[in-house]
């Protein structure tokens, strides 16, 4: 029955409609005009409220990103240390025995300490640093050999994930320690033999084994080298390429053919230039695997083409008057180009280069296949020796099962952003205060 | 000043006006010469990646018959050094690996879709000036966050989150699924798809919305009718440069999508995908000349095949989207 009148009122609505009468029309609606006004405006609001939650989720995971970055790499920062009573026994030192120097002192603390098995797990509290800690402070300090002192001794990865986390959970195992040696990492922690420090061998270690020694300093330098390469190689080139493409080149089927290939190059993915490396400049060249040389050159051909738009789009920026008052006064091609053309230009260049720059230095993928995946634990003295850098560190160190390093790992991703952070904020200053807004 | 640098100038171009012309004409083109060299150079080098990468691949097909290799579906590249040695056949049917690769970016393009048009819509239409300043430059930076980054979080946070989330359903994630991969790699496009497609909407000349609101259209109206038809030539070619991201990205997929090839397309099992295939075959000592190593170029030169594809396509759909409006 409702239904028959429903299609019956429906029929005259559009009846009415066609005869264009608006007071009949309004009669016989049911539905009065402004609830297909609301309609409009809910959905108007429901598409308002999508938009604006999209960017909210995104900021969300920006958020959980840089937080869970922040909590869990914070406690890399500082390291734990254990108090313990150090005897420099003469003999000891003479054989360079500091590691057994290190056992005594700890034996001392825990004398109930009695069986093999115990013994190991006892001597694990400690860093395997820390006997090499002695010697330096036994080298510096000889007056210190035949004394006791009670002095601050690493501890070990293991021990220092232990003390953090003991406050929440007492006695429960944690990574690799087991019952006994949580009950003696309790027992110091309570006579105050054992205290958080400010990490300064973060900042000046390269890999290690132990995760308590483990350090980004090698890494960021072979960081640094990687990059100079690629800048000294991609910036003059890029630059060069691009004035020709912008100012000189005439226009035919080979400038298009040459921007044509040069755009596709820009989209490239960034593990194709490793192969490309890996084939022409190890095997064909024969350079030196995992050098900071080939990375450079690598990481080069990958912001090559960036460069080149980037600095175009800044040629292309400037306006044509300024070319032509400058050809009008006389000066040739080449002087237009370099003597006004490309000073006005140079801000927006540069924003490009060192935007394009920090997209290097987080470039990971091309330099593991040019073999910068080794453990490198020195400083590289030359461009050829192998190096690695700070996000292959990171790439490193999230692969490594040891709990110690997942909070190393979250530090060298704070360091990592750090740097990128400080490179986009020079491109923004060098953008404000120098660009030309035409 | 002026006056002197012009005396000077006089002074010095006494006389030997074509002497010195001569000098500037050369000079002129040692510049020009130079300039042109660098661009070779880099042209060179385009080619060189092209032909390094063919000419390897080439050598690989030459062993392996490249119908093998496109429509095979065992992928496990892995020959066995000793006869009684288990697993490992050497086979290249890389179906399974495109499989992966795609199921990947699918998951990827489903998240960063949305999110980065809904995004770029709300701030190029909707948002206030304020908003504006502060939004834009967290997408920026989620842009310039570094992969290797995004791989961390996606083993240390995402894979985590994911599983206890699934528990919930009653579902089994695996740790390595490609739902872990394709969402934060997903994350990683958003403010890249955004940014274009932002670029592409506020280029839809103003009248036409103006027209629109002025006979009675709300801007969600004005929106999806109006601007969408117009930008959306663009928006595809967005959507397009974001797949071609996700099918190259490298360090995310190597970080939390796994190393076995499954021939599957459940997203709740691991995937491995073409990226993560090449390192695996290539990172670490390896002997250079073995089938096994030149598959890592094969699979890179159809990727490279790949994204050129997609790029040109984009590029093709803009060109034609410009001629209409201006």
């Amino acid at each position: 029955m409702i239904k028959l009148f429903e299609r019956r009122r429906r029929i005259t609505v559009q009846r009415i409609k066609k005869k264009k009468s608006p007071f009949i029309y309004k009669a016989y609606s049911k539905k009065p005009k402004h609830t297909w006004l609301k309609k409009r405006k809910v959905a108007e609001r429901r598409f308002k409220a999508a938009g604006y939650i999209a960017i909210l989720i995104s900021s969300l995971f920006l958020l959980s990103l840089v937080w869970n970055v922040f909590s869990s790499g914070r406690s890399a920062f500082t390291e734990t240390q254990i108090k313990l009573p150090i005897t420099f026994e003469a003999e000891l030192v003479e054989q360079e025995a500091y590691r057994k120097i290190v056992q005594n002192a700890l034996m001392e603390i825990f004398p109930e300490v009695k069986t093999r098995k115990e013994k190991r797990a006892l001597f694990v509290l400690t860093s395997r640093n820390a006997p090499y800690e002695l010697k330096n402070l036994v080298e510096e300090n000889p007056e210190l050999v035949g004394t006791k002192k009670e002095i601050w001794v690493l501890a070990s990865s293991a021990v220092s994930v232990f003390y953090r986390q003991r406050l929440l959970e007492e006695s429960k195992r944690i990574g690799n320690i087991n019952g006994t040696q949580a009950a003696w990492i309790t027992q110091l922690a309570q006579s105050k033999n054992m205290r958080l420090d400010f990490n300064f061998a973060f900042f000046t270690n390269g890999d290690s084994r132990e995760a308590e020694q483990a350090g980004v300093l090698v890494s960021t330098i072979g960081s640094f080298m990687t990059i100079l390469i690629c800048i000294l190689l991609a910036f003059p080139l890029g630059v060069a390429t691009a004035i020709y493409l912008e100012e000189f080149a005439p226009k035919n089927w080979f400038t298009d053919f040459i921007e044509i290939n040069i755009n596709n190059l820009a989209a490239v993915p960034s593990i194709i230039f490793g192969l490309l490396g890996l084939s022409i400049y190890l095997n064909f060249f024969g350079m030196p695997r995992s050098s900071s040389l080939v990375g450079g050159m690598v990481l080069a051909l990958l912001i090559l083409p960036v460069i080149v738009i980037s600095t175009r789009n800044a040629l292309q920026a400037v306006p044509q008057s300024i070319r032509f008052a400058a050809a009008a006064l006389g000066a040739t091609p080449t002087q237009v180009v370099f003597h006004h053309t490309l000073i006005y230009a140079l801000p927006g260049i540069m924003t490009g280069v060192i935007l394009s720059i920090a997209r290097a230095f987080g470039e990971t993928a091309p330099l593991l296949m040019i073999g910068m995946v080794a453990f490198i634990a020195d400083i590289p003295k030359s461009f050829t020796d192998p190096a690695t850098t700070l996000p292959v560190q990171v790439y490193l160190w999230a692969n490594n099962p040891e709990l110690g390093f997942v909070e190393k790992t979250a530090a060298a991703i704070m360091v990592l952003l750090g740097f990128m952070i400080l490179m986009n904020l020079l491109a923004i200053y060098v953008r404000r205060r120098y660009e030309i807004k035409w | 000043m002026q006056i002197s640098a012009l005396l000077l100038a006089a002074i010095s171009y006494n006389g030997s006006d074509t002497k010195i012309e001569k000098t500037m004409a050369n000079f002129e083109r040692l510049i020009r010469a130079s300039l042109l060299t660098c661009t070779m150079l880099s042209v060179m080098i385009t080619v060189l990646v092209v032909a390094s990468v063919f000419s390897e691949s080439m050598r690989f097909f030459s062993n392996i018959p490249w119908s093998d290799f496109l429509f095979g579906t065992e992928w496990s590249p892995q020959t066995a050094m000793r006869a009684d040695q288990a697993g490992g056949s050497g086979t290249f049917g890389a179906v399974p690996v495109f499989l992966g690769t795609f199921l990947v970016t699918l998951i990827a393009m489903a998240v960063a879709a949305p999110l980065g048009l809904y995004s770029a819509i709300y701030l190029s239409v909707y948002a206030s000036p304020r908003f504006r300043s502060w939004a834009k430059p967290i997408l920026e930076i989620l842009a310039g966050v570094p992969s290797v980054v995004y791989g961390y979080f996606a083993v240390i946070t995402m894979a985590p989150l994911l599983r206890t989330g699934g528990e919930m359903f009653g579902l089994s994630i695996a740790s390595e699924s490609a739902l872990t991969a394709g969402t934060v790699m997903g994350i990683m496009i958003t403010p890249y798809v955004m940014s274009i497609s932002e670029d592409v909407i506020s280029s839809v000349p103003k009248s036409l919305s103006f027209g629109s609101l002025a006979i009675g259209a709300t801007e969600s109206e004005t929106v999806k009718k109006i601007i969408l038809p117009a930008a959306l030539p663009g928006i595809v070619s967005a959507l397009l440069l974001g797949v071609s991201r996700g099918v190259g990205e490298t360090m995310v997929v190597v970080m939390a999508a796994g190393m076995a090839a499954n021939l599957t397309v459940n997203p709740l099992e691991s995937v491995t995908t073409a990226t993560v295939q090449i390192m695996t075959l290539l990172v670490g000592d390896h002997e250079f000349d073995s089938d096994k190593t030149r598959a890592a170029f094969a699979l890179g030169f159809s990727l490279f095949i790949m994204t050129l594809l997609l790029n040109i396509v984009a590029l093709i759909i803009v060109k034609k989207y410009r001629e209409r409006y201006d």
